[in-house]
C-alpha cells in the first residue's frame, strides 16, 4: 500500500508491521522522482508494506518528532521502531534490499 | 539474455531523447538508469532556456519526458547500476551491479551525466549531509532565517542562490573568480538584500567542532584570509563526469569525458555518447536533447548496416 497521510493517519499506522515513511516536499525535484521510484517498489510487496508519505510541509510537528531535517528522507520502521534510515534520492534496487532484509 | 538494437545508459534529457529517436527508428531499446529519470535537472527548481515550455520545473520536466517515453511499447526502462561496457564488434554487452545482471544490444549510447564536484579541503568530509549540501532545494527549508554560505558563482550557484536567499537569513556567495552565470540572474543576485559575494577566492576550511560553525577562505588577490560563520553551505563548484564504468573502451578524455564526433560516434563503433558526460562546450537541457537525437539515428543507422 502507498498512501500520503496526515499526523493522525499516519500514527494510527506507523506501528503495524513493516513501514516505509517518505518524508517529502511539493517543492523538491528529488522528492517527486523518489515518489516515481516508490511507486515501483510498492509494486514488488504489495501488502507486505505499507509506504507513507508526509508532506514535510504541511506535518510540522510529526517532521520534528522523527528529527527530520532535510527531503526526501526515508525511515524504514517495524512495528513503529526505526530501522533504518535513508537521506536523498535513492536506487530502487537499495530500497527493495533493505525491505526484503526486514519483511 | 535480452538482445536489444539500442542500450541507453543514462535516462537523463539526452537518454530519453535518445530512447524516442531510437523507436521513432523502429529499434528496440532498453534505457537503464541507477536511479530514476530526468538525471541532473530533478535538482533545479526552474529551467527558464528550453524552447516552447517557459519556465518549468525540472523534475516536472523529467516527468514529461519519461511520459513521453513510455508512449513507445519499444522502450524498456529498468533499474540498473552499470559497471562495465564489453564491445564484442555486432555486439555489446553490458553488465550490471544488480544481481549480475546483463544486457546485449548491437549498439550502445553512453548518457550518464555528470555530478556534482567537490572541494576535497578539511572539514568537507566531516560535514557531509550535515552542514555541507550539494541540494537547495532539498536541504535549503532547514536553513530558514539562519546563515547560509554558497560556494561557486556559475549558473547553478547563483540561480540556487536565488532561490536560497528568500529563505535565509543571510547568504555569504564565496567563489573562486568573479560569478560567470547569466548577467541577467547575476544582477538579480546582486541587487538582493542579505547577500554578500566575495570574489576571487580560495575555500580552505570548514571550521567546525561538532557542527558546522564557519567557512575559511583566502583571497587570491590579496592573500587576505577571513572566516565567515554560518550554519549551512552549498556548494555548485561544477561537475565531473560519471563514465568511470566506460573506462575500459577506450573513449574517455583525460578529464573523464567521453569522447565523440560530430554525429556523436566514439571511435568504438556501435558505440555512441550523449550529454553532459560527452567533450563539448554548453551543457544545458537542450544541447543534451539534441546529442540524444542524434546518437540514437547514428545508431539506427549503424545497426542497419550491420
Amino acid at each position: 500500500m502507498l498512501k500520503e497521510v496526515n499526523s493522525t493517519e499516519f500514527k494510527e499506522l506507523v506501528d503495524k508491521g513493516l513501514v516505509l515513511a517518505d518524508f517529502f516536499s511539493t517543492t523538491c525535484g528529488p522528492c517527486k522522482m523518489l515518489s516515481f521510484v516508490l511507486k515501483d517498489v510498492e509494486k514488488e510487496f504489495g501488502d507486505d508494506l505499507t509506504i507513507l508519505k508526509v508532506d514535510f510541509d504541511q506535518n510540522k510537528e510529526l517532521t520534528a518528532e522523527y528529527n527530520v531535517a532535510g527531503y526526501p528522507t526515508l525511515i524504514l520502521l517495524k512495528d513503529g521502531a526505526e530501522v533504518k534510515r535513508l537521506q536523498g534520492l535513492q536506487q530502487k534496487p537499495v530500497i527493495v534490499k533493505l525491505v526484503k532484509e526486514n519483511i | 539474455m535480452a538482445q536489444y538494437d539500442l542500450i541507453i545508459i543514462g535516462a537523463g534529457p539526452a537518454g530519453m531523447t535518445a530512447a524516442i529517436y531510437g523507436a521513432r527508428a523502429d529499434m528496440n531499446v532498453l534505457m537503464l538508469d541507477k536511479l530514476a529519470p530526468g538525471g541532473q535537472i530533478i535538482n533545479t527548481n526552474e529551467i527558464q532556456n528550453y524552447t516552447g515550455v517557459g519556465t518549468v520545473n525540472g523534475a516536472e520536466l523529467a516527468y514529461q519526458m519519461f511520459e513521453h517515453t513510455q508512449q513507445f511499447d519499444t522502450i524498456t526502462f529498468d533499474y540498473a547500476t552499470v559497471k562495465e561496457v564489453v564491445d564484442k564488434g555486432g555486439e555489446k554487452l553490458v553488465r550490471c551491479e544488480e544481481d549480475d545482471k546483463e544486457f546485449t544490444a548491437s549498439s550502445v549510447i553512453l548518457a550518464t551525466g555528470t555530478r556534482p564536484r567537490c572541494l576535497h579541503v578539511t572539514g568537507e568530509d566531516k560535514f557531509r549531509g550535515n552542514g555541507i549540501s550539494w541540494c537547495a532545494i532539498c536541504d535549503g527549508a532547514q536553513y530558514r532565517d539562519k546563515d547560509v554560505v554558497v560556494i561557486g558563482g556559475g549558473n547553478s550557484a547563483v540561480e540556487e542562490s536565488i532561490f536560497l536567499a528568500g529563505i535565509v537569513k543571510s547568504l555569504t556567495i564565496v567563489t573562486m573568480f568573479d560569478l560567470t552565470a547569466d548577467p541577467i540572474a547575476c544582477d538579480k543576485l546582486r541587487a538582493m538584500d542579505k547577500v554578500s559575494i566575495y570574489p576571487y577566492q580560495d575555500i580552505l576550511e570548514f571550521v567546525g567542532d561538532t557542527r558546522l560553525e564557519g567557512v575559511r577562505f583566502r583571497s587570491t588577490k590579496t592573500g587576505e584570509e577571513k572566516t565567515v560563520s554560518c550554519d549551512g553551505v552549498f556548494e555548485y563548484i561544477g561537475l565531473t563526469p560519471t563514465t568511470e564504468c566506460f573506462k575500459e573502451l577506450g573513449v574517455l578524455n583525460q578529464m573523464g569525458y567521453v569522447e565523440v564526433n560530430d554525429r556523436m560516434a566514439t571511435k568504438v563503433p556501435g558505440i555512441f555518447g550523449a550529454g553532459d558526460c560527452v567533450t563539448k562546450n554548453l551543457r544545458q537541457v537542450i544541447t543534451a536533447c539534441a546529442d540524444g537525437a542524434i546518437a540514437a539515428q547514428e545508431a539506427s543507422h549503424y545497426v542497419k548496416n550491420l
